[in-house]
């Protein structure tokens, strides 16, 4: 981009390139695998399920329980509502934490210590203490989930204070606002920008954590399918259930950005 | 104040730069054309410091791009020394407004660098980095970063680079514009001092009226909206160094204003 | 900027000058001294916890000595063939190929991409779709495609450190300032000249933070694939605590992954410093 000069709209080689491209991805992959059964060239269906294998067991698993117990749908309402709590959880005490913490000195010391400590623990490790203390089901998920976003947000929280213009903060003195007035008028406003950014990461680190936590330490969700694949020895199950991952991850990738667009329509980025 | 009479230009000297019946249009955002400039011919003679003065958005650091060979006219032609420009090359020399220096190497590596590009030998590369950092008064910073450097010594570090080289034309598109006014008067008669110093052609962009009659030879001035033309030209014959508060300087200086419509 | 931008809080600033007498409310409210109380508390809220087995069954938890002393035996005698020390290189190598790796295919994709638009329309759509994907939701896939050994975890690995590499390289060239471009061309420098005058270097500030990123993905993903099926490795300790129903190893386990991780990220800061001495305005935590 930085050594194209101005062109009138995108040549056409270059607009249907994309749609070429996925096009060809997905018909290598459906056609480089054997159908169940079939021993060729092709990759056996062992290791690897073609696209269209997959969409029909999708098709199927929407009203068929077997062999895991419960539908794709419930499998990934399941994986929704884990996800969905912990991330609203880490959002409503990660944010107002963070914000304090870059304003009063009094709460950055008491909060500051117990975060540094928690904060090189990645997620994952987690789970075996979680386990211990909630056993397998919502709670510890909820918890685990809760644990991995909570740390982007007090950071861009931190950092979204600390970035407050100086001037705005003298300005307020001059009118003799207190330290509470300068904090929810200039600071928290001024760090939206930083607190937006961290709804987004926050949100890639819970789902990420999601499907390792429902892979070591469920009987529901999707990544409990997966899982659940492997041990029966259903390969679809498991590309299946990667799929809706994937899927479902980019699905609510959209509606945050979404709420954050309307949210933020009229302030400036 | 000395008086004296140096370097008027001799209005018959060969030209260096031809520009003949630019027109340059912008198309954003696939549909919206923008005009920009509307058949401008303007001719540099050898040795002559051209200042072109105009308001903001009209037309004035396309057409010192376009000199540079980065970008392209719609139509017309520019030619320097009979060949015409095609695209940018180091016998060009360009000051960019926002400084535009590497902030990973220090100021000796930003002013050598076109040098290495050049293929010097390391010795000559030397010499000539040392001889322009001395030139513009920045002997002693050779090894600083950029962040280090105030925006008048960085401006020269931009000055020094484009000077090392030896390009037949030096290029300035409005090269203090972000500077406070009393370094921008320092750097001005700076200018004209390395300038003077170091005689070549050159082509000085502005909106600042009594900058351009501190530098220039001769001024071009152009209309205040887009599409722009060119409006008249002055032929500057004051005194070198130039003496803001004399007779001579002050009415030519009404002169321009007067000529100048106030565009909001 | 001036230091003006460091007093973003209510800290009080003494200009020099007499000092103050002392104040007991300004010491009790100083941020050094709740820090210290807040870290005390921690630990005994900890040990509290762990004795009093409040969190219901008595292997719910382990004081933070028992901790210490579950460490130091595992530091000496061997658990699975290894000491602590053989699990930690365990863990570490595979961290260290696995982010190489990593990084030798997605930096320079990503700087490819950036700067050849025909490129990054073939390749970017497919990134986009396996991008929402989890890395460790390939890890029933690795293990069936390349067993139970080194292979699948160092392919997770790759797989979760790849992304940010290749992003934050990817957008490090877009993020470049287009006139420094313009002067390498006046200055006589070619497509070639240009890449190698501006845009390497104007990305290496962003590609080593993309590096970061990318590492503490790593060590996220080799402790998981680690916890699903391993021999060895940080992550197989804490599960076989889990498994013999040892918190102390539980949480030994959680210490040194913390330390190990806290070492990484200060020495891949330390290498960004040195890498890019040059001013940046990008404050940290």
């Amino acid at each position: 981009m930085a050594f194209e000069t101005v062109k009138v709209g995108k040549p056409l080689l270059l607009r249907i390139l994309p749609v070429l491209s996925i096009v060809m991805f997905f018909t290598v992959w459906e056609v480089s695998v054997a159908p169940p059964d079939v021993h060729d060239w092709r990759i056996p269906s062992t290791l690897l399920t073609s696209p269209s294998d997959a969409f029909k067991l999708g098709i199927d698993k929407l009203t068929n329980v077997n062999p895991d117990g419960a539908t794709l749908l419930t499998h990934a309402y399941v994986s929704m509502q884990e996800a969905f709590l912990g991330y609203i959880l880490a959002l409503a005490i990660g944010l107002p934490l963070g914000l304090m913490m870059g304003w009063f000195s009094m709460v950055r010391g008491l909060a500051r210590p117990i975060f540094e400590l928690v904060r090189p623990i990645p997620p994952i490790a987690w789970i075996p203490l979680t386990i211990f203390w909630f056993g397998i089901g919502l709670g510890g998920k909820v918890f685990i989930i809760w644990i991995s976003g909570i740390v982007p947000c007090v950071i861009n929280a931190f950092l979204g204070v600390r970035m407050t213009n100086p001037v705005h903060i003298q300005m307020a003195r001059t009118f003799g606002a207190s330290d509470w007035k300068i904090f929810t008028s200039v600071c928290v406003p001024s760090a939206l920008p930083m607190v937006f950014g961290a709804l987004q990461i926050a949100l890639a680190y819970c789902w990420v954590t999601l499907v390792g936590a429902e892979l070591l330490a469920s009987d529901q969700g999707l990544g409990f399918l997966i899982t659940m694949g492997r041990n029966l020895g259903r390969t679809d199950i498991v590309i299946l259930g990667m799929v809706s991952v994937g899927l479902a991850g980019a699905v609510i990738g959209v509606i945050i950005d979404r709420v954050e667009a309307k949210l933020l329509a009229g302030i400036r980025r | 104040m000395k008086d004296v009479s140096v370097n008027i230009h001799d209005a018959n000297a060969p030209v260096k730069i031809s520009c003949k019946d630019l027109t340059m249009t912008f198309v954003q955002k696939g549909t919206h054309v923008v005009p920009v400039l509307d058949n401008v011919s303007i001719d540099v003679h050898d040795q002559e410091l051209l200042v072109v003065l105009g308001p903001g958005q009209c037309g004035k650091t396309t057409l010192l791009r376009m000199i540079a060979g980065l970008e392209t006219p719609t139509n017309g032609t520019i030619s320097l020394d009979g060949e015409e420009v095609t695209s940018p090359g180091p016998d060009r020399g360009l000051v960019f407004q926002s400084y535009m220096l590497f902030p990973w190497h220090t100021v000796e590596k930003n002013v050598s660098i076109g040098l290495e590009m050049k293929g010097l030998s390391h010795d000559d590369i030397q010499k000539t980095v040392s001889h322009y950092i001395q030139l513009v008064g920045l002997k002693g910073f050779e090894k600083y970063y950029p962040h280090q450097l105030s925006g008048g010594m960085k401006q020269r570090v931009g000055i020094a680079r484009a000077f090392a080289m030896s390009p037949k034309v030096m290029l300035m598109d409005e090269p203090f514009g972000q500077l406070d006014a009393q370094t921008r008067l320092f750097m001005e008669q700076e200018t004209e001092r390395i300038w003077l110093q170091e005689k070549r052609t050159m082509v000085f962009v502005t909106n600042n009226i009594d900058e351009a009659l501190l530098l220039g030879d001769r001024i071009v001035t152009m209309e205040g909206k887009l599409p722009g033309r060119v409006k008249s030209s002055y032929a500057v014959d004051l005194p070198r160094p130039r003496d803001p508060m004399s007779i001579g300087f002050l009415t030519l200086r009404q002169t321009i204003t007067d000529e100048q419509e106030l565009t909001l | 900027m001036s230091n003006a931008s460091q007093n973003v809080c209510n800290e009080v600033i003494v200009a020099g000058g007499d000092r103050k007498p002392f104040n007991i409310v300004a010491f009790l409210r100083n941020e050094y001294f709740l820090s210290c109380v807040s870290l005390l508390f921690f630990f005994s809220f900890w040990h509290w916890a762990a004795s009093s087995h409040v969190l219901g069954h008595t292997s719910a938890l382990a004081t933070p000595m028992e901790v210490l002393s579950r460490l130091a035996e595992l530091f000496t005698s061997t658990l699975a063939g290894l000491t602590m020390w053989g699990h930690i290189w365990a863990s570490l190598k595979r961290v260290l190929i696995g982010f190489t790796l990593a990084a030798l295919l997605g930096v320079p994709l990503g700087l490819v991409m950036a700067l050849n638009p025909y490129v990054n329309a073939i390749v970017k759509p497919i990134i986009d779709i396996f991008k929402p994907m989890p890395p460790l939701a390939w890890i029933s896939v690795a293990i069936l495609w390349f067993g139970v050994q080194e292979t699948p975890k160092i392919f997770i690995i790759v797989i979760g450190s790849f992304i940010p590499a290749l992003l934050n390289s990817y957008n490090s060239v877009l993020l470049i300032e287009p006139e420094l471009y313009d002067v390498v061309r006046v200055l006589g420098g070619k497509r070639w000249d240009e890449i190698r005058l501006v845009c390497i270097p104007a990305s290496l500030p962003a590609i080593s933070a993309g590096l970061q990123i990318s590492m503490s993905s790593a060590w996220g993903c080799v402790l998981a694939a680690e916890l699903v099926s391993s021999r060895s490795g940080l992550g197989y300790i804490i599960i076989q605590g889990m498994k013999v129903s040892d918190p102390a190893m539980v949480l030994g386990g959680m210490v040194v992954i913390a330390v190990i991780a806290w070492l990484i990220s200060q020495t891949l800061e330390w290498a960004d410093r040195k890498l890019c001495p040059w001013r940046r305005d990008i404050k940290s935590f």
